[in-house]
Formats: structure tokens, C-alpha cells, sequence
């Protein structure tokens, strides 16, 4: 397992961001168990959690936002490996390494993009400080969720900081895969 | 090039990439996205998308059902309904000739009731059954085959991760294809049982008989099964009916979305409740949760990507009219179909083939003309390719569920769990030519309830 202390650290922020989903998860069923029950007693002065919908919906997406890291870190996307484990170990290293390059290209892109998203949510900030940040034009007006009126730039931010730790965590999958190229075997994830 | 063949270079340079180790999200994401850029000429559409295709794809509302239903399986495997399910099951059947494996079936198919997913019946119910058939002087053989199909009723048995995905890719309503899973799931549970049966008729040496057990007892096991047959019960019987309540008939307690949250604070609150759920186990299951929501929203994200680019070839429509001007038979379509996912299960998951091949596939069917609206089509299609795909589970050489249990029998030589296993193949395969041939049993709860 982790040794060195950066490992650690990697893997504790992490598994942290997971738990952290983890809890945005409990917390939407609860919030829709919540909202059934409230539903069935309309008559009596109750009724659903205003906005369940979108709650659960927005919750979804940050919880996946914030498993990302913990997947890559432990290996979890498929891959085929049929073909490559009849290869030398080192090989399939190597093979292993070009797929964590390639996830952390992907999560680079993500990421960026995500950025520029946000940036198009954002209304706020003077137009050379948004110039400088590659933000691009203010919006005219901020774009909220339809029920609860949540700005979406909020939620643009939240998952902007999980897909920062994916960045991390992917170039640091990097790194670990490429010591066992070295090795000349592949460790458990 | 033409958009077929354009498409088709795609296809095959992703396959390649596949194969190399490439992750089959990543895959699809880089074959959808650089496709894209060859057809436009430019990234900037698909950089464009990008700003926001990630945020919308993990918010899907329909997709939102599937990290609560994965949590609602963790925790099912973390609160000793497995256990519960297999000691009622084995006390009704053990005292036969393999009933003990006949109740691993049993087991398996009730325990599929409230997990989504294939790995996790295989294992949970792999670690209850496997001991237990071994004390009892079960062949290796014959326990680690029956567990490793057993453990494909999790999917087939809603409610399904996998049938989820097929329901919203190909637009269909989730609790239809749900309803129409379930006859299909039961035959399939009784088809292992009777395997079971004649396996050990063949070679009486692989399994023992024990004496009944009686009937009180057989009751009482019964009934501390009760937490499974609610939850299910509540979950799956609540979201049958219409959503309408103005219109008149059955009416749903629940959306799907809503069945999964309650289901999953169901099971939570039931294994805290019943002391079996401890913290160590509650975050073991979210970190769980995690990993598989993921790597199922990865791969989702990438078959968007994917989409994208079949779109802008218009390699669907093109094979679509092809198909259909050719005058092939339908049912030969169909059947080459199923053999393709057949021979691609072996080396591939069951969710990757789905995404993949169901933008190119449903199309085709679509046109084709079976005698059934194209909305029966579709259900009856996606059933067939499930089960079919679920066959790709346990063929050797890189069947999931193989090795799982593999994991669990760790001094069992693969070998004889793959020959363990090829009986139940045989089944599963005779259960699709059934469910080609009648349709019917696909569809008749559908049309039902509906």
C-alpha cells in the first residue's frame, strides 16, 4: 500500500473526495425518501422537498464528479486485457503506463473545458481579470436551476475541484505506472 | 470516404485500442472525439461540447438512478440478506440429490432482486454458498459452475444496471423493460435448477443428498428472509403501474429514480438497524459504489462522445437502409447479431458491448420487420442482447464471473470452473432460441401491467 508520504497523501484526498460523494449520494436518497413520504401525505399539510428533481439530479453529478479520482487511482476503468497479459510484463507495464498518460490527457481536457464551462456560468469579475483567466465573455444573465434557482456556476465550481484532484491523481498514476515499467511488473493499485 | 466506411476505420482503430489495454471509455471518447475532427474538420465542436457534455452526462436525471441502485447492491452484500436468502433456500432444497447447488440458484435469483449487478451476486453468494457445498462433498467442479451462472441472475433479475443503460439509450421506459426481464430472469433460475438436476444425474459422485429438514424449521428460514422479499417488493412492486394518477389503472407508488433511493435507504437502514451494517462496512460500500459509478459514468461519457460521431457519419441510417433494402430475413439479422455479441462477450464487459454496439445495432432492428410495434421490438431486443451479453460472463477465456469466483475457491484450478460452467451455457443458450422464437414471453407482463 501507500508508502512514501505523497502516496499517502494522494491516496487519503482521494478517498476522501469519495467519501465526500459518498455522502452527497446518502444524502439525495435520503432527500427523495424524504420527498415520497411528504408526497403521500399532500392532504395533511405536507407535500415533496421543493426542487427533489434537480437536487437529485445536481447531487448525481457531483458525486460521480468526486469518485473519479478514487477510480483512477485504483485502477478501476476497463480495459481488455486478454491480449496484453500473454505479453512480457513489461509490456504490459508499459501498456498500463500509455493508458494512464492517455486518462490523464483526458482529465487535462476535462478539466479545461469544464473551466471554460464555468466560466460561461460565471457572472461575476472585471473583463481583464476574466480575460486573463481564459473565462471568456460575462454572461448576461447567471444561469440557475430551474427550481431551487441554485446558480449553475456554483455547481460548475463544485465539480471543478474534484476534476483538479482526477488532474492530480491521474498525473500521479502516471508517475506510479511508469516505476513499474521500471520495475518491470505492475504492483497492486 | 464514406460515411460507412469512415465509421467503419473508427470502429476498428478503437478495437485495436481496446485490445491493447487501451480503457474502453477512453476508447470510445478518442475515437468519438478525433472522428468528429476528421468529419468537421476542426476540434472546436467537440471541444465546444465538452464545456458542458460532462456536467449534463453525470446529471442526466435517468442516470441518476444508477449510483443509488449500485449502493442499494453494496449494502444488500454487506447485511447477511445473502446468507439469509441461501439458508432458506438450501433448507427447501438440500435434502434432493445437487439441491444444495440448486439453492445456490435459488439464491442467487433472489438475492438478483435487490442487486443490480452480475460481480456482486457472484461474489457475495460465492462466499455464503461455496463453503457450504464444499462440507458437504460437492464436486469443485459442479459448485464453482453453478455459482459463476447463478451470479448472472443478478442482471437479468431487475432491477439491472445494465438494463437501465439499454432502457435510455434506446428510449424506452425503464419499468416495461424491468417487467419484461423478469419471466426471462425466472426461466433462467429454473433453467440452472433443472441443469443442476440432470448434471448430477450424469455424474452421481458430484453431489450428496442430506436428510430434510422440517418443515418448522423450513419456515422460520423462510421467514428471515422477510428484509429481501420487502425491500423488493416495495421497490419493484412500486414502480409498476402508470405515473398518471389522473389516468385510470395501476398506479406507481414511485418513479424508477425514486424506487432505487428508497431501496438504497432501505437496505442502509435495515443493515444499521440489524447491527450488520458496521461504519468499516458502510465506507468498504460507498468506496465500492464509487469506484463502479465511476467507471460506469466514464464509459458513459465516452459512448456520448462516440454517438457524436456515428451521428456525423450517418453509419447507422446508411446500414439501416442498406440492411433493409438487401431483403435479409430479419431473424437471420437477429441471429447474427446475438452471435456477435456472443463472440465479443468472451473478451469484452457486458456494459462496454451494450454502449457500443446498441447506437449501431438498434437502428438496424428498428426497420426490420418482426411482426411487433417497433416499441415490443425494442424491449424484446434488448432483452435477448442482455441475456446474450450476460452469456459473455461465464464463457472462458475472460469471464468476469469466472474469475470472481476463482477469486473466492482460490485452491479450484480454473479449469474446472470453466468446465463447470459450459452445462449452464448450454442452458442459457437454449433459453435464447425460446426467447427468439416467442417473443411472447418477453412481452406478455408488459402487456399486462401496461
Amino acid at each position: 500500500m501507500a508508502q512514501n508520504p505523497l502516496e499517502r497523501r494522494i491516496e487519503g484526498a482521494a478517498r476522501a473526495m469519495a467519501y465526500g460523494g459518498g455522502l452527497v449520494l446518502c444524502a439525495m436518497a435520503a432527500t427523495t425518501v424524504v420527498s415520497i413520504v411528504g408526497r403521500m401525505f399532500t392532504g395533511m399539510g405536507l407535500g415533496p422537498v421543493p426542487g427533489d428533481y434537480e437536487l437529485v439530479a445536481n447531487g448525481c453529478a457531483l458525486a460521480v464528479f468526486s469518485f473519479l479520482p478514487y477510480c483512477q487511482l485504483k485502477r478501476g476503468h476497463v480495459t481488455v486485457d486478454i491480449l496484453t497479459s500473454r505479453f512480457p510484463k513489461r509490456i504490459e507495464a508499459f501498456l498500463g503506463f500509455l493508458g494512464d498518460v492517455l486518462i490523464s490527457v483526458a482529465a487535462v481536457v476535462i478539466l479545461r473545458q469544464l473551466w471554460f464551462g464555468f466560466g460561461e456560468k460565471f457572472p461575476y469579475g472585471s473583463d481583464t481579470l476574466r480575460d486573463r483567466l481564459g473565462m471568456g465573455y460575462k454572461p448576461f444573465f447567471p444561469e440557475t436551476t430551474y427550481e431551487l434557482q441554485i446558480p449553475v456556476w456554483i455547481l460548475y465550481g463544485l465539480a471543478l475541484v474534484a476534476a483538479l484532484l482526477f488532474v492530480i491523481v491521474a498525473l500521479y498514476t502516471v508517475w506510479r505506472s511508469f516505476t513499474w515499467v521500471l520495475q518491470g511488473q505492475e504492483d497492486h493499485a | 470516404m464514406t460515411g460507412l466506411s469512415l465509421a467503419l476505420t473508427g470502429f476498428v482503430l478503437m478495437l485495436v485500442g481496446i485490445f491493447l489495454r487501451m480503457p474502453i471509455a477512453l476508447a470510445m471518447a478518442m475515437t468519438g472525439f478525433f472522428g468528429s475532427w476528421y468529419v468537421m474538420g476542426t476540434p472546436n465542436a467537440p471541444m465546444s461540447q465538452l464545456k458542458t457534455l460532462t456536467y449534463e452526462t453525470f446529471s442526466t436525471q435517468s442516470l441518476s438512478i444508477v449510483p443509488l441502485f449500485l449502493l442499494m447492491g453494496q449494502f444488500a452484500t454487506r447485511t447477511g440478506m445473502s446468507a439469509a436468502l441461501f439458508r432458506a433456500a438450501s433448507d427447501w432444497l438440500g435434502h434432493r440429490k445437487g439441491g444444495v447447488a440448486m439453492a445456490s440458484v435459488g439464491a442467487c435469483a433472489g438475492f438478483g432482486a435487490i442487486c443490480g449487478s452480475s460481480l456482486a451476486t457472484a461474489s457475495t453468494m460465492g462466499q455464503v454458498a461455496l463453503p457450504e457445498m464444499r462440507k458437504r462433498g460437492y464436486s469443485d467442479t459442479l459448485s464453482t459452475g453453478v455459482l459463476a451462472a447463478g451470479g448472472t441472475l443478478g442482471i437479468l433479475i431487475p432491477p439491472s444496471v445494465i438494463l437501465v443503460i439499454y432502457a435510455i439509450m434506446a428510449e424506452q421506459n425503464i419499468v416495461k423493460m424491468f417487467m419484461a426481464a423478469l419471466i426471462p430472469g425466472v426461466l433462467a433460475a429454473l433453467g440452472y435448477i433443472l441443469t443442476v438436476a440432470l448434471y448430477v444425474r450424469l455424474k452421481p459422485d458430484s453431489a450428496t443428498t442430506a436428510p430434510r429438514v422440517p418443515m418448522q424449521d423450513r419456515l422460520r428460514t423462510l421467514a428471515a428472509t422477510w428484509p429481501v422479499i420487502v425491500i423488493f417488493g416495495l421497490t419493484m412492486g412500486g414502480i409498476v403501474g402508470d405515473w398518471n394518477w389522473a389516468k385510470p389503472g395501476a398506479q406507481a407508488l414511485f418513479t424508477p429514480n425514486e424506487a432505487a433511493a428508497f431501496g438504497a435507504v432501505a437496505t442502509g437502514l435495515y443493515g444499521i438497524l440489524a447491527g450488520r451494517l458496521s461504519l468499516a462496512g458502510f465506507k468498504e460500500a460507498i468506496l465500492e459504489t464509487a469506484k463502479a459509478t465511476a467507471m460506469i459514468f466514464f464509459i458513459l461519457l465516452g459512448a456520448d462522445l462516440f454517438k457524436g460521431f456515428l451521428a456525423l457519419t450517418r453509419a447507422p441510417d446508411l446500414l439501416a437502409t442498406w440492411v433493409a433494402g438487401a431483403g435479409f430475413a430479419p431473424i437471420m439479422v437477429l441471429l447474427v447479431m446475438l452471435l456477435a455479441y456472443l463472440l465479443f462477450g468472451c473478451v469484452m464487459d457486458s456494459l462496454s458491448m451494450i454502449l457500443l454496439t446498441v447506437p449501431i445495432f438498434l437502428p438496424v432492428i428498428e426497420v426490420l420487420d418482426f411482426g411487433m410495434s417497433p416499441e415490443e421490438t425494442a424491449i424484446w431486443f434488448g432483452i435477448l442482447a442482455l441475456i446474450v451479453v450476460e452469456v459473455g460472463l461465464i464463457t472462458p477465456p475472460v469471464g468476469l464471473n469466472l474469475f470472481i469466483i476463482n477469486g473466492v475457491a482460490r485452491d479450484v484450478p480454473i479449469a474446472r470452473t470453466y468446465a463447470g460452467v459450459a452445462p449452464f451455457i448450454l442452458s442459457d443458450l437454449l433459453r435464447v432460441g425460446l426467447l427468439v422464437a416467442f417473443p411472447a414471453i418477453t412481452l406478455w407482463l408488459v402487456g399486462v401491467v401496461f
